[in-house]
């Protein structure tokens, strides 16, 4: 009799389980595919410490982050016990009665208490504390997953208080049996599903940030346009959102804030997928003002605990609305720029002739030069950035590198690209690497991140492959190796702290690139000392340049400047001096700072260097 | 016949016509054909008046129901026929905003050469040759229109000046034509015309500027910078700081996220350079930079640079001026 009801039950609970998740499968299944396994021991290296050891939920919250993690991994050691008291109890089989379960019991009994330990915290948390980034309303159903939880920790204790054979023992299995069932028909609709998706998610995440494989103009593609353009690994991502926030507390557009809330785009996606609006707009989905705050500064997808990627969404949906005309007018003048002089100024080209020939650079030539150094638009026309490039040209001369420049070169077209406009990003890049193929390029030094990420990870794309690195990596590598070979000190003598300064991680060198020692070593083996200012390396907040904000009337109402809250943080270290390794957050920061009215000193990397070198050396 | 094209609205005749009188004037005395200015729509009496007192043989207003409000359906409707009765050979257009959209049109419909943007005349051998720009202004072409005329030419807003067009010694004979066009042809169906909501200043038609950056240091000493406008009859600008301080109002802001402007003068006090702010300014005339800082990148794009305090050197440029 007993039996029987069980199985009713358990069908009932299996059913639910079933058709809410056939839903989601159904909509997966029908997208278009962007589902991908390449590059497997990078995946399977990041499942391990994502999902098994739970890195990234730790990292940013270690105290909430390690309560969540004795709860998962409670959750893997309690899968055995599970199934072999639902075998019991369908009557398949008994097992419950060998010497193994008892002894695998007691093991749980640590792993129970910390998954309990664990869950009470989290309920204490999003009950009482409630950060920010869970929203603004305790979320019911999350309470109740935290008590199923806490009951089926509590029963299975008390498995060793009570007999089974009593009525109370009867009572206890059959509460612990029943959450679980009540509890598998719960999850799909919630954000709990996340227990069953995330490590696929985790496992189906691009190894490369912000993946945005090209669109082929030959089959027509343009970009998202509407709810049925969003690819399977997009509508995998919204079900797996788990509202956790990290991606709003790290968004720069939110804490300047914007409109923009990343989770809030996911959780959009998620609605409409699951209303079958298929046919409607992304930029109503989202609203267009919303897309087009994004500096593309890839916090959000980095900071993801769940393997959920915001950007390929974000500018999906930017290339969507630039194909249909629908780009703001800023953009058009940048357009404009690019098309007619392939730089984002729309100055004439004989101005980078000039810096060129006054710098005394050669034109690359492979019999002659080891490197080329690209200069970029910042580079190629803003004279404030050209002091620093010829802090990098005296660097490289004076330690007798052989480096030569592109007689033309074209922006790589990380603007186009990261704003959508993917037929004249795909303009410039192939025809930067026609010119660079055809110089005979193996490797480039350039000062902007933008430059390296662009040309080193999105021209791979097209299939051209080259070694890009940031003048920072270069030039520190240069000096290190020096020192090994002839065994000299540290250029500057045994440094004493001599200077306190705070670097600005850029996010296309810190976050893309994952460039965050180089310059910190470049700056300490010159004695300086540096202040931190609140997120930095790998997860700085952005100056507001990117994504085509740069050219932003005062980046879209309403909130403050991006670049003006970074300028602020950076201002909060006490330092007098920032330190800056990217022209564009040097142009916003320095915007922020002569708007603040402030004192603070600015100064580029490799000035820095050639500067400390110089006085070594004099 | 030279038949030059003026426009007007509502009365008021739009001053790139006297441009293209200028224009006409020159080609008629290199190809000795008298010329004629047409004014289409209504209320051309008045505007014909005015145009009468050029060096031209006649005056023809042409108004009728195709014509207004202005659609380039109604246009060409009516014009074609004009065009015929004056016996043309040429068609001469100021290159505004409203020829371009109807002159391409009625050059097709009657088949004719039309050459867009003419920025000079030159005379080469028995045909008139007409200079335009080609690729982004890095090259000029000299075009000399085939086939039957009459050819159209429109020319470029300020190639002529509006004081090169010579006055007549006595006003030219002034006369209406009537044509027959179906206005209910006309497929455009416009609104009533509108403005968007105006910038206060419109800084992209100065022709000097005063331009203010950080090195004012404070907000009483922008009265300096404004004598100094003043004086060279200069309007009054910013970069960013000056105006997110509100030391200057918005609409003064040069740069990539403000104006863009293009005077004859541009004089940069205490801007350093910012590449956002020279942007905006990069298609001044003249540049005038005043700076403390030797390196500040403004030298690199000045024609003319100061180092030094711009509170010793402005009250001597008002001076010199004044003086």
């Amino acid at each position: 009799m007993a039996t029987i009801a069980f199985w009713i039950l358990f069908v009932a609970g299996v059913a639910a389980f079933a058709v809410q998740t056939a839903t989601r499968v159904r909509s997966i299944a029908a997208a278009p595919n962007t589902f991908s396994i390449d590059d497997l021991p990078f995946r399977i290296n990041r499942f391990l410490a994502d999902v098994v050891l739970q890195r990234r939920t730790i990292r940013e919250r270690p105290a909430a982050g390690l309560m969540h993690a004795f709860v998962f991994w409670g959750f893997v050691v309690f899968a055995g016990y599970t199934t072999v008291e639902f075998l019991y109890g369908l009557g398949i089989a008994d097992l419950t009665r060998t010497s193994w379960f008892e002894a695998y019991r007691r093991l749980l009994v640590p792993f129970a208490s910390a998954v309990l330990v664990g869950i009470l915290y989290l309920l204490i948390r999003r009950a009482i504390a409630r950060p920010v980034g869970l929203g603004s309303h305790v979320s019911i159903e999350s309470i109740v997953i935290a008590l199923f939880i806490a009951a089926l920790m509590t029963t299975f204790l008390l498995t060793f208080r009570l007999d089974e054979a009593t009525m109370a023992g009867r009572v206890n299995w059959w509460t612990h049996m029943l959450v679980i069932l009540a509890f598998m028909a719960l999850i799909p609709a919630s954000k709990h599903f996340h227990l069953v998706v995330s490590p696929i998610t985790v496992f189906l995440k691009s190894p490369e940030l912000g993946n945005l494989p090209n669109l082929d103009f030959e089959k027509e593609q343009v970009g998202l346009e509407t709810v049925n353009d969003l690819g399977s690994k997009m509508r995998l991502d919204a079900f797996t959102c788990v509202e956790c926030g990290r991606c709003q507390v790290n968004c720069p557009a939110w804490g300047a804030g914007k409109e923009l809330n990343p989770k809030t785009i996911i959780l959009q996606t998620q609605q409409a997928l699951l209303a079958g609006q298929g046919a409607a707009k992304l930029g109503e989905v989202y609203s267009e003002k919303v897309l087009w705050q994004c500096t593309t500064c890839g916090a959000c997808e980095n900071q993801c605990p769940v393997g959920i990627e915001h950007l390929p969404i974000l500018i999906g949906s930017r290339r969507g609305l630039v194909s249909n005309g629908d780009a703001p007018a800023y953009l058009g003048a940048m357009y404009n720029n690019l098309e007619r002089r392939s730089n984002i100024w729309g100055l004439g080209y004989d101005q980078r002739t000039k810096f060129v020939q006054a710098a005394g650079l050669e034109t690359f030539d492979p019999a002659k030069h080891d490197v080329l150094v690209w200069l970029g638009c910042a580079g190629s026309f803003d004279a404030d950035f050209q002091k620093s490039l010829r802090s990098l040209f005296a660097i490289l001369r004076a330690k007798e590198v052989r480096f030569g420049v592109l007689a033309k070169e074209r922006c790589n077209g990380d603007p186009a690209k990261r704003t959508g406009n993917e037929y004249m990003y795909q303009e410039l890049a192939t025809g930067n690497i026609e010119d660079l193929k055809t110089a005979g390029v193996k490797k480039i030094v350039t000062s902007c991140p933008h430059c390296v990420k662009t040309i080193g990870a999105d021209y791979a794309k097209f299939g051209y492959r080259v070694e890009i690195v940031h003048s920072s990596v270069f030039v520190e590598a240069l000096l290190r190796n020096e020192r090994a070979a002839d065994g000299r000190a540290a250029l500057s003598g045994s440094p004493a702290p001599n200077e306190v300064v705070t670097y600005h991680d850029p996010c296309y060198l810190g976050r893309y690139g994952g460039v965050v020692d180089e310059p910190r070593a470049l700056l300490a083996r010159f004695g300086a000392e540096v202040r931190e200012p609140v997120r930095n390396r790998d997860n700085p907040y952005c100056c507001g340049a990117g994504g085509g904000l740069l050219f932003a009337d005062k980046e879209e109402e309403p909130g403050s400047r991006i670049s003006d809250v970074r300028f602020k943080q950076l201002q909060a270290t006490g330092a007098g001096t920032v330190v800056t390794a990217c022209p564009f957050c040097s142009i916003m920061l320095k915007g922020a700072q002569a708007s603040a009215g402030a004192e603070t000193q600015f100064v580029d990397l490799m000035t820095f260097v050639d500067g400390r070198l110089r006085k070594a050396t004099a | 016949m030279i038949v030059v094209v003026a426009e007007q609205r509502g009365g008021k005749l739009n001053r790139a016509t006297w441009e293209t009188i200028a224009a006409a004037q020159q080609l008629s005395s290199a190809a000795a054909v008298p010329i004629a200015v047409l004014v289409p729509g209504a209320q051309a009496t008045g505007v014909a008046g005015e145009i009468a007192a050029a060096d031209v043989q006649e005056v023809v207003t042409l108004e009728h129901a195709a014509l207004e409000p202005y659609t380039p359906d109604g246009f060409t409707a009516a014009l074609q026929p004009a065009i015929a009765q004056l016996n043309a050979a040429y068609v001469l257009l100021p290159h505004t905003y409203q020829t371009r959209d109807f002159a391409p049109k009625l050059a097709a419909r009657m088949d004719r050469a039309i050459v867009t943007d003419v920025t000079a005349i030159k005379k080469a051998g028995a045909e008139a040759a007409f200079v335009r720009p080609m690729f982004q202004g890095k090259l000029t072409a000299d075009v000399v229109p085939q086939g039957p005329g009459p050819h159209f030419v429109t020319f470029q807003i300020g190639a002529y000046r509006v004081d090169q067009a010579k006055k007549g010694a006595s006003a030219a004979r002034v006369r209406a034509i009537t044509v027959d066009a179906d206005a209910s042809a006309i497929r455009e169906k416009p609104e009533a015309p509108f403005q968007q909501a105006k910038q206060a200043v419109d800084l992209s038609q100065a022709e000097r500027i005063v331009s203010v950056g950080r090195g004012i240091k404070e907000q009483a000493n922008i009265a300096v910078a404004e004598k100094l406008a003043q004086a060279l009859g200069a309007e009054i600008a910013a970069s960013r700081p000056i105006c997110d301080a509100g030391w200057l109002p918005m609409e003064r802001q040069v740069g990539s996220s403000g104006q863009t402007v293009a005077p004859k003068l541009y004089l940069a006090l205490g801007i350093s350079g910012a590449i956002q702010h020279l942007v905006g300014m990069k298609g001044s005339s003249t540049v005038v930079a005043i700076n403390k800082d030797p390196d500040a990148p403004i030298f690199e794009i000045a024609d003319y640079g100061i180092v030094g305090d711009l509170f010793e050197i402005v009250p001597a440029i008002i001076d010199a001026v004044k003086g």
